[in-house]
């Protein structure tokens, strides 16, 4: 972690690989890109194994290109496709037992605040809905309850994807799947309200339809999360294989969905709101 | 034999737009070039899911990338 970590030694240059080259060159390190900007920089996270037209190697891809501070964050992730393409990314990822991310989030973040006191280094979870809100419930919650100061982020595809497709608690009533034939019989979890209550500072629900805003919601998380208390993302990011979406149509999916059960939303406390209001004045006075 | 995005670079130009680059789930596989105001494909990491085609034929109606099929090596 940190820059220095980052950078190739003197007269090492040309043994390096070329991917390496170009992520130090032109890469995010050190300078706060823009998402609009894509595909003029060398991106943070690399060719990935997840399926073609996964929506959630999509989310992961702005996720990483709106990080404000990369070579200052750890990021933490769990059993489920979304490790798949967080371990292939230029940030330190640590992948715990299935769902106990949220607690050694809790610990790394308060080993780091007491190592580096005078520095913010940035901890996120990213998990599945499996990882956080069925098997990993308890640790979730109590990092909440804890008030711990780091990000969660619920990348929902709404079924345990890599296994089978077995339901999980936030797929929706009613629905078919391969081992859950006579539908689902439960309401969806309502994570985003159960995040208020928790002691969350920071909130929101997104469908990842719109890539400025998903930057703008996941870098208010982080700033959040570093001054205020525990910061939450419920990000739809559907499963194209077990809900046999055709590729072509998973952004029409994506946008399908907003309007119904994923509208947008965001919540914040007044302290937080208080901050941000406070940053977009400096920023516009620069 | 597989499928990759093609951007018909002339019709590309027109627009100067990048939405296609915005949406691909697939890191640096669609790129822009800003000299041409062009988009381009990394035919190496494109696995053909056809996201790029439903933002610029069916959203935007500009009809600039083509699916083509390519062989291993080319």
């Amino acid at each position: 972690m940190g820059l220095e970590y980052v950078k190739i030694a003197p007269g090492f240059e040309r043994y390096m690989p070329r991917d390496y080259v170009d992520l130090v060159k032109m890469g995010q390190f050190g300078r706060q890109v823009d998402v609009m900007d894509l595909g003029q920089f060398k991106e943070l996270v690399e060719d990935h194994p997840m399926c073609a037209g996964c929506y959630m190697a999509y989310f992961i891809r702005i996720f990483y290109a709106s990080l404000p501070n990369p070579e200052d964050t750890i990021v933490l992730g769990t059993a489920g496709c979304a490790r798949l393409a967080l371990s292939q990314a230029a940030v330190p990822f640590i992948y715990g037992n299935y769902g106990d991310t949220n607690a050694v989030a809790s610990g790394l973040k308060r080993a780091l605040t007491i190592r580096f006191p005078d520095k913010h280094k940035d901890v996120v979870v990213i998990a599945g809905d499996g990882g956080l809100m069925d098997i990993g419930f308890g640790m979730t919650m109590h990092s909440w309850f804890r008030r711990e100061k780091f990000t969660t982020i619920m990348v929902d595809n709404e079924v345990y994807g890599n296994t089978g497709g077995q339901e999980s608690g936030m797929s929706p009533k009613g629905v078919q799947l391969k081992m859950a034939p006579k539908g689902k019989q439960f309401d969806k979890i309502n994570a985003v309200e159960l995040a208020q209550t928790a002691g969350c500072v920071y909130v929101a629900r997104i469908s990842p339809t719109n890539p400025k805003r998903i930057a703008k919601v996941i870098r208010r998380a982080i700033l959040a999360a570093r001054h205020f208390g525990p910061t939450f993302i419920h990000a739809y990011t559907s499963c194209n294989i077990e809900y046999s979406i055709p590729t072509r149509e998973v952004l029409a999916d994506a946008r399908n969905r907003e309007k119904k059960d994923f509208k947008f939303y965001e919540w914040m406390t007044d302290e937080v709101k208080e901050y941000f209001e406070e940053m977009e004045k400096k920023e516009v006075k620069a | 034999m597989y499928f990759v995005a093609k951007v018909k670079e002339d019709e590309c130009a027109k627009y100067n737009c990048k939405q296609c680059v915005l949406f691909c789930p697939e890191p640096n596989c669609i790129n822009f070039l800003e000299k041409k105001s062009t988009a381009w494909v990394w035919p190496d990491k494109c696995k053909g899911c056809e996201i790029c085609v439903y933002v610029c034929s069916d959203l935007l109606k500009r009809n600039c990338i083509e699916m083509v099929m390519v062989q291993a090596g080319d």
